[in-house]
């Protein structure tokens, strides 16, 4: 049993962390981020959930947050494939770069300009063949040039 | 069943319906022998019926010596099977139950159950009309050999042609007045199809539709005067039943309520059915107001014309007024209303007719008008009208068949042209057709001795003995006078346990009707002076008399322009003729001959032996004392015969002098008609008038219905389904297919339910 200020506090840490995510995940491009803040509303409501749980003196609300984070761990590895997965297809981590689901005869939705991808491409150091050269499939070397 | 040849009666429809079925099945296979199964057909039911024409007149035999002498009634009822059975049919008793009029116990018996047999009459009037059906249709089949040779269409035709026989000799031989609405039917069906033949061309599908919708007008006249029928005496069979639990049915024709001088309901509801008949066999027979389909279906093949316009089909609403004769005798107004309308429809047609250039159409109007001699003379209520009219029916059959196969043989060497102002003087060059078409004319224009001339002057005879009811009492005898419409007031009432059924609901439909009806279901007292029966009268026939004198004046001329500018004056032939311009194959020119030779002598026959008259008088209808009473002896009647003669040579003779060798596309007499020229050749303007009358409102009508039907009802449904629409277009533009902005919407929708929450929850 935690008196009636700490709690206060405690709500308002995970109120400021849940708003923090939300900003970032409605504001942020960059699907990595997009996911961090994700966790971080996330953590926002496990902190909120601990300390009614204290204040309740109530075992069931941390109960819940460790299921939250067994279930954030599954999620972020499924949500880390997908974001690889978009990645390795068009070589871009820019959320705004996806909008083909949209209605037809809409303009894109441009607040910024993507970011001119003016990156060189690094020449990277080649060794010497050892072995045999392994198959290699050249249309998916095609995208993923700038890799 | 015990065999006798009257049980041959079924093989009479039957075998033209197996030829019709045959021809349906087989007829690409049978290819230009297309019309074998349907003239074999109509060909073996015509020997049935001359085999059961001798059975009938050997039955009536000598008995009709004596012609004021009441005569035995002939009929032969075969029951087939029972088509429907329903027990307990008469709810018309709880109305009178309720409306508290006793009910005699035998009243119960007459109306219990309604059931239909299928029951075949044979009697001398069905044997008659069977023979005239099958024996025209035979020879009409036989000409279609030659007429539709090259027609791809021709095993439909003979189809059609079969059938229309056998509707319509199941339409005369039916012993129940649902089976006759039925065939009455079949054969307006067979009728629209043959019509409308070749239906790729317009104008036989609107003849074939206009054709059909008006006779729709009668056929509901006659469904109406069933259903009264029905309400009225209980049962719908012609002759008397006895059923299985040994309960007595008194047909509506049966012997017994016909020997019956009360057994007819008179009064508002007789002449309502009386009424509601003749509207029916006006729309059958053509007669006015109801006579437009008639001109309009020369559009179909000329044999069917002359099969179904001329011979067959018309003749049913004659059969039908024939064959209720006792219904009609209670109710004189509606005997003289028969009357009025086929002397005003015998002279409207015969005028329309003089200024006609298409042969068929002449040919069509005379036909419309010589059925409303018919009618002339079934008006009259008496034996001799009634025998009158049948003999006019036989022997027209004869000449106006025989007319209009002469129309489509001429039709057939001209190229399909048929407007007689384009070809003349084609005596040279189909000899065949032009002598026969004269006998013909000779027939229909009443010269002496060709068949129409005694018929015509029967039916002359029956009006004037109506008109000069006093004359005739002492030429006659005194039965020739008296009025027919006095037969229902014989004071005897027969106290038998067989009552009429006689539903209160019925009869207390006027208020006149109820203060009579309450307490007493005596028959006598269904005595009743309409207002309608004051037209019986003799200054009404003396009228009727002059009307149809001047129709067969103008008969003769009519028919004689026709002759004289097809087949006088010098030969022209149009050059659609091309090749065909010459006589027919004798498979077209041996039935007119055979007709010719029918046309020429049958009436002399029939007149002189009295054959006819003393054969249907055995007729159990005509058997009615009503009826039976009007019998005068068979005399010449030299005075009409006169008259009648008269009128035919001033005709021919006018026209003689108009067309006799003149060139048919001269200017015509007509010029001399002045405006009514212009009457008659627009046929009264009743076309006109009930375009506008009928046609033009119910397509205003059907306008405005289908502008609410478009613009309101299907105009609602599509608003409707408009709305969903709607929506999406206004909410389609958030779907932008950026996640942050999804994302957005999801934060907003949750942060309104939270404060929609707080508010409901707020302190």
């Amino acid at each position: 049993m935690i008196p009636a200020t700490l709690l206060t506090n405690a709500l308002l840490v995970g109120a400021v962390l849940f708003c923090l995510g939300l900003v970032g995940i409605l504001t942020r491009r960059n699907l990595i981020v997009m996911f961090l803040s994700a966790e971080l509303m996330l953590q926002g409501v496990s902190v909120t959930l601990v300390a009614w749980s204290r204040y309740h003196g109530d075992w069931g609300g941390q109960v819940l947050v460790v299921f939250v984070l067994t279930v954030a761990a599954c999620e972020a590895a499924v949500a880390l494939v997908f974001v690889l997965q978009a990645f390795a297809r068009t070589g871009r981590l820019d959320a705004s770069a996806w909008q083909a689901l949209r209605e037809e005869n809409l303009p894109r939705v441009i607040d910024h300009g993507l970011p001119a991808d003016d990156r060189v491409v690094p020449s990277w150091p080649h060794l010497s063949p050892a072995g045999v050269l392994p198959e290699g499939d050249d249309s998916r070397s095609l995208e993923r040039d700038h890799v | 069943m015990q065999f006798s040849v009257a049980n041959l009666l079924v093989l009479v429809p039957l075998l033209p319906l197996l030829g019709a079925v045959c021809t349906v099945l087989l007829g690409r296979r049978l290819g230009p022998r297309a019309h074998l199964p349907a003239v074999a057909g109509i060909g073996a039911a015509a020997v049935v019926a001359l085999l059961l024409l001798l059975v009938t007149a050997n039955q009536v035999g000598g008995r009709h010596a004596d012609p004021t002498h009441p005569v035995e009634p002939v009929e032969r009822i075969s029951t087939l099977w029972q088509w429907a059975t329903v027990g307990d049919a008469r709810s018309g008793d709880l109305h009178a139950a309720e409306a508290g009029v006793p009910i005699a116990p035998g009243t119960a018996v007459s109306g219990g159950t309604f059931s239909i047999p299928i029951a075949l009459r044979l009697d001398p009037l069905t044997a008659t009309l069977l023979m005239v059906i099958t024996g025209v249709g035979l020879l009409v089949a036989i000409y279609s050999i030659g007429y539709m040779h090259d027609d791809p269409g021709s095993p439909r035709f003979f189809a059609l042609v079969a059938m229309f026989v056998f509707s319509m000799s199941m339409l005369v031989a039916a012993s129940n007045f649902l089976l006759v609405y039925v065939f009455w039917e079949a054969v307006g069906a067979c009728s629209y199809l043959l019509i409308g033949f070749w239906y790729t061309k317009p104008e036989a599908a609107r003849a074939a539709k206009k054709a059909f919708l008006v006779n729709r007008v009668g056929d509901f006249g006659l469904a109406i005067a069933v259903f009264l029928l029905w309400m009225t005496y209980g049962t719908l069979n012609f002759h008397d039943t006895h059923l299985a639990d040994g309960t007595f049915v008194e047909g509506i024709l049966g012997q017994t309520r016909i020997a019956d001088e009360a057994g007819y309901v008179a009064g508002a509801v007789g002449t309502a059915i009386c009424l509601l008949m003749l509207l029916a066999a006006c729309g059958k027979s053509a007669q006015m107001p109801l006579h437009v389909w008639l001109p309009d279906a020369m559009e179909g093949p000329t044999p069917a014309s002359a099969l179904i316009h001329a011979a067959t089909m018309v003749t049913a609403g004659i059969y039908l007024i024939t064959r209720s004769a006792p219904l009609f005798m209670g109710c004189p107004g509606a005997l003289t209303m028969v009357s009025i309308v086929g002397a005003t429809t015998a002279l409207v047609a015969a005028l329309i007719a003089t200024v006609q250039n298409d042969l068929k159409r002449v040919l069509a109007y005379s036909t419309i008008s010589q059925l409303g001699y018919m009618f002339v003379a079934l008006g009259t209520g008496t034996m001799l009208g009634f025998t009158a009219a049948i003999f006019h029916l036989v022997t027209h059959a004869f000449f106006k068949a025989l007319l209009f196969l002469g129309a489509g043989s001429v039709m057939h060497a001209m190229g399909g042209v048929i407007d007689m102002r384009r070809f003349g003087g084609l005596r040279q060059v189909m000899p065949i057709t032009a002598t026969t078409f004269l006998i013909g004319a000779c027939a229909l224009a009443g010269v002496p001795p060709f068949a129409g001339f005694f018929s015509k002057d029967e039916v002359l005879a029956s009006l004037h003995a109506k008109a000069h009811p006093d004359a005739h009492g002492s030429d006659h005898g005194e039965a020739g006078g008296r009025p027919s419409g006095t037969g229902i007031d014989a004071g005897g009432v027969a106290d038998r346990g067989v009552r009429p059924f006689r539903p209160a609901s019925m009869t207390s439909r006027s208020s006149a009707l109820a203060s009579r009806t309450t307490g007493t279901t005596d028959r006598a007292s269904t005595t009743e002076k309409l207002g309608l029966d004051a037209l019986d009268h003799p200054s009404t026939w003396r009228l009727l008399f002059w009307m149809s004198l001047l129709t067969a004046g103008l008969t003769a001329f009519y028919t004689f322009r026709a002759v004289f500018m097809t087949f006088t004056g010098p030969v022209r032939i149009p050059k659609e003729a091309g090749h065909h311009a010459h006589e027919s194959p004798p498979a077209m020119t041996n039935p007119l001959l055979i007709l010719a030779a029918l046309s020429a002598l049958s009436g002399l026959v029939l007149f002189v032996t009295n054959a006819l008259s003393g054969f249907l008088a055995a007729t159990p209808s005509l058997t009615a004392p009503a009826v039976a009473r009007t019998a005068v002896p068979h005399v010449f009647h030299w005075d009409i015969a006169i008259q009648g003669t008269l009128a035919a040579a001033i005709g021919i003779a006018v026209a003689a002098i108009g067309h006799l060798g003149r060139r048919s596309d001269s200017p015509q007499m007509e010029r001399y008609l002045g405006p009514l020229g212009a009457l008659f050749a627009n046929k009264f303007y009743v076309d006109q008038i009930y375009a506008a009358l009928i046609v033009k409102p119910l397509e205003a009508l059907a306008m405005v219905t289908a502008f609410f039907d478009r613009a309101i009802v299907d105009g609602t449904v599509d608003a409707i389904g408009q709305v969903p629409l709607a929506w999406g277009s206004a909410i389609r533009r958030m779907q932008s297919g950026l996640v942050q902005r999804y994302a957005l919407a999801g934060v907003v929708g949750v942060l309104a339910i939270v404060l929609a929450l707080a508010w409901q929850l707020r302190p």
